[in-house]
């Protein structure tokens, strides 16, 4: 096959089953890969009501087409389930260097079902896979297990997906680890893992992946890099890293400061990128990427390829916290013991208003680091009273303190580093993205006019339909000019076939639609697609925006808009005829 | 005086372009195990080291035939002739560096400079290989990175055991 490996590995960890089945050929031209496949193979194999941490749940990795060739930022591959911290459908993806591994061992993806009796890691080593005890890395960090994986492997040039104590521990907001700095973030992977005792995946491939006309291929990865990859639009990654947002998103009033309160942050010199650049040792990079958006840094022992922006911001400015050197101790220690940084960060920073509110004291005061520190080993070992209280997520945290009006979350999923009240569209993503509130599906934070409620709703609509197409072919984010035309340029040659700009578009609509239709079957209703209430409420402190508030008949106008843009009914139905349109009548 | 190839652990982002040109171009398919130059990963660390083949001035590969398939051109670049090779391994356990391997005929291939005009530095964007005319720091730092030698058999082995070796001298 052309760019595909052709094989799916089936791995059964109650019956303790390995096989590998044919790729389905019947599927790519709808669903192309990573996101768009995975969804419709993890269609078929659970009922959308599975109890997300049991057995029956399945999970499903899979890489994209161009993973594992010179595509520029296409190692990114993802995993599909259903989420035990949202309940909603489930799509988290990574970088690094896994990806291209499991394509080289001759695996376009993974499926694992069922649970394992006991703490295993699974070892893949081209066609040799086996499922492996586990019991010795129980309780270990990440940094640690990988280290272990690739000894079991008996290759320092493995890969490896694992988790830390705080997905053995299944807390909801647990992630899983890659290339130790790197994360399947968001909705709780890691307890995924931990759920199914799979404390890791270790893959050696010696492999070769094939394409229709190497020369051309060659031809267009080098003209599609030279003349729109690194140009201006992108190269920021390279030379400033994610932290170049904290000071333009903090111009733009919209950088989220003492637990979505203000939209700017007066001390936000101390995490910017200059604050980055004087700690930077080394620019890093996926596989395949020349941009090396990676920053490692380190000040006084504390290091760490990061932070990100988000990072910087939700355990930041967030928290009021400007000492860069606690920001990377903060991520580190999140990276090491196994946490999502935004959703970790948001709870602490929400436990932080508790106190000054008066709701609760946790010992958590906005500015002050030490105790912030201490409660990622807290949560991710449930070893204290506030520990496990941390443990719940913000949502459950506030519901537990009557604190629903300080709390910023969508189905369960708190709110990434971009204030809504200053950039409505951004509100409309939260509400409306199907994992809860992502800043990833569509991204308006540059929009000329941040309340044109009509030309908003257009850019999520479209942003989330080209956003499902483009991590079907796993490219990352960060060649932010791509588009249609150089996405089917690109597999037209890689395949051997032409593919157009059209039906890459109409598949990345089919593949939002889908996972809709999940959510819908799992119990979601419109009145999910919500604006929390601070949102609505209280007007915004500092900054550019000071004042605003997305009130919610402009919520609810733009919302209806988007159900109409998107041929979906009042109640976020997708019609009987966009659904025709798509092909998934049947689904 | 001739050109040569120096990667600087410094700058290379563990990107593995150079790895997937190499193989792309001498393989025609995507095939990191086979090609030419590879990358040694350390994520832990924040760095990644470089493999290449030096074209030993005095090359123990080439010491090592007993069918005198290894030889140099008129660049000094050394190539194998596999019409005499007889696969018989032992220049890929004489290499201290782990740059020469047996394909699956058993035939040795290594690095040959792309007949003067590299692709993994052409690939490399942020430059951390280099092919230039050899003055007295290139010879120097090369020089260092060449002293790292050693005879464990694996030629994978090798190249992670000097890529750590070559790690330590980063400067912190």
């Amino acid at each position: 096959m052309n760019l595909y490996a052709g094989k799916i590995l089936l791995v059964d960890l109650s019956e303790k089953e390995i096989s590998v089945e044919p790729l389905r050929r019947e599927w790519l031209k709808d669903y192309w890969g990573c996101w768009g496949l995975a969804l419709r193979y993890f269609w078929d194999l659970v009922s959308p009501e599975v109890d997300p941490l049991s057995s029956e749940n399945a999970l499903v990795i899979m890489t994209g087409p161009f993973c594992g060739t010179l595509v520029p930022t296409s190692s990114r591959f993802c995993l599909v389930s259903k989420s035990p911290y949202t309940r909603t459908v489930l799509e988290t993806n990574t970088g690094g260097a896994f990806g291209p591994e499991l394509k080289f061992a001759g695996y376009d993806g993974i499926i694992i079902k069922g649970q394992s009796n006991s703490l295993s890691y699974l070892n893949i080593s081209d066609d040799e896979v086996s499922i492996e005890d586990a019991e010795s890395m129980a309780g270990k960090g990440i940094f640690e297990t990988e280290k272990l994986l690739k000894e079991a492997a008996g290759s320092p040039e493995a890969k490896t997906l694992c988790i830390g104590p705080a997905g053995e521990n299944l807390i909801g907001y647990a992630c899983i680890g890659t290339e130790t700095y790197r994360q399947m973030g968001r909705g709780g992977a890691g307890a995924l893992f931990g759920s199914k005792k799979l404390k890791g995946i270790v893959c050696r491939g010696t492999g070769s992946l094939q394409v229709a006309d190497m020369a051309a291929f060659l031809e267009k990865i080098t003209q599609h890099k030279q003349t729109n990859l690194l140009t201006d639009n992108n190269l920021w990654a390279n030379t400033d890293g994610t932290a170049v947002l904290v000071d333009v998103i903090n111009d733009l009033g919209i950088l989220p400061t003492r637990n979505f309160t203000c939209g700017a942050f007066e001390k936000k010199g101390g995490i910017n990128s200059d604050a980055i650049k004087a700690a930077k040792r080394a620019d890093r990079a996926c596989t395949s990427c020349p941009l090396a958006c990676g920053k490692f840094t380190r000040i006084n022992g504390a290091e760490m390829e990061g932070p990100e922006y988000e990072t910087l911001c939700l355990a930041g400015s967030n928290c009021e916290i400007d000492d860069l050197e606690q920001v990377i101790r903060f991520n580190r220690l999140c990276d090491d013991l196994g946490l999502d940084t935004i959703s970790c960060g948001s709870t602490v920073a929400l436990a932080m208003g508790l106190a000054e509110k008066g709701l609760h004291d946790f010992g958590l005061q906005f500015g002050h680091a030490k105790d912030y520190l201490d409660v990622v080993s807290e949560i991710s070992h449930l070893s204290t009273d506030r520990g496990k209280q941390l443990a719940l997520g913000a949502k459950k945290l506030a519901e537990k303190y009557k604190a629903e009006d300080f709390v910023t979350e969508v189905k369960g999923l708190e709110y990434a580093a971009y204030e809504p009240r200053g950039n409505y569209g951004m509100g409309l993503a939260y509400a409306t993205s199907e994992r809860g509130a992502c800043h990833l599906r569509a991204f308006t934070a540059f929009a000329e006019d941040p309340y044109d409620i009509e030309a908003l709703t257009q850019k999520v609509v479209d942003g989330q339909n080209f956003n499902a197409i483009k991590w079907s072919m796993c490219v990352c984010d960060f060649w932010g000019s791509i588009n249609h035309e150089i996405l089917s340029d690109l597999l037209g040659a890689g395949l051997g076939e032409p593919v157009t700009a059209q039906e890459l578009a109409l598949a990345g609509e089919r593949i939002w639609n889908l996972s809709r239709l999940f959510n819908l079957k799992a119990g979601f209703t419109a009145a999910d697609d919500s604006l929390p209430r601070k949102i609505m409420n209280q007007p915004l402190e500092k900054g550019t925006q000071s004042g605003k508030v997305f009130a919610k008949a402009d919520f609810e106008k733009a919302k209806s808009l988007y159900y109409q843009l998107r041929d979906w009914d009042e109640n976020g139905i997708p019609s009987t005829s966009k659904l025709n349109q798509l092909g998934l009548d049947s689904f | 005086m001739g050109k040569i190839l120096y990667a600087n652990p410094d700058l290379c982002t563990g990107c593995n372009r150079c790895v997937y040109i190499c193989s792309a171009i001498k393989e025609g398919k995507f095939f990191p195990t086979k090609s030419r130059i590879h990358i040694n990963n350390f994520s832990f660390n924040g760095h990644s080291v470089p493999s290449i083949c030096f074209q030993c001035p005095k090359p123990d590969c080439q010491e090592a035939c007993p069918q005198e398939a290894i030889y140099k051109d008129e660049n000094d670049i050394v190539l194998v002739d596999k019409e005499k090779c007889d696969g018989c391994g032992d220049c890929v356990t004489a290499c201290p560096y782990g740059m020469i391997e047996q394909d699956d005929q058993g035939l040795a291939y290594k690095c040959d400079y792309c007949d003067g005009d590299p692709a993994c530095v052409k690939e490399c964007y942020p430059e951390a290989i280099i092919y230039q005319a050899e003055d007295k720091t290139l010879r120097k730092l090369r020089g260092l990175q060449m002293k790292q030698r050693t005879e464990t058999t694996n030629a994978g082995e090798k190249r992670h055991q000097l890529g750590r070796n070559l790690l330590s001298l980063i400067p912190q």
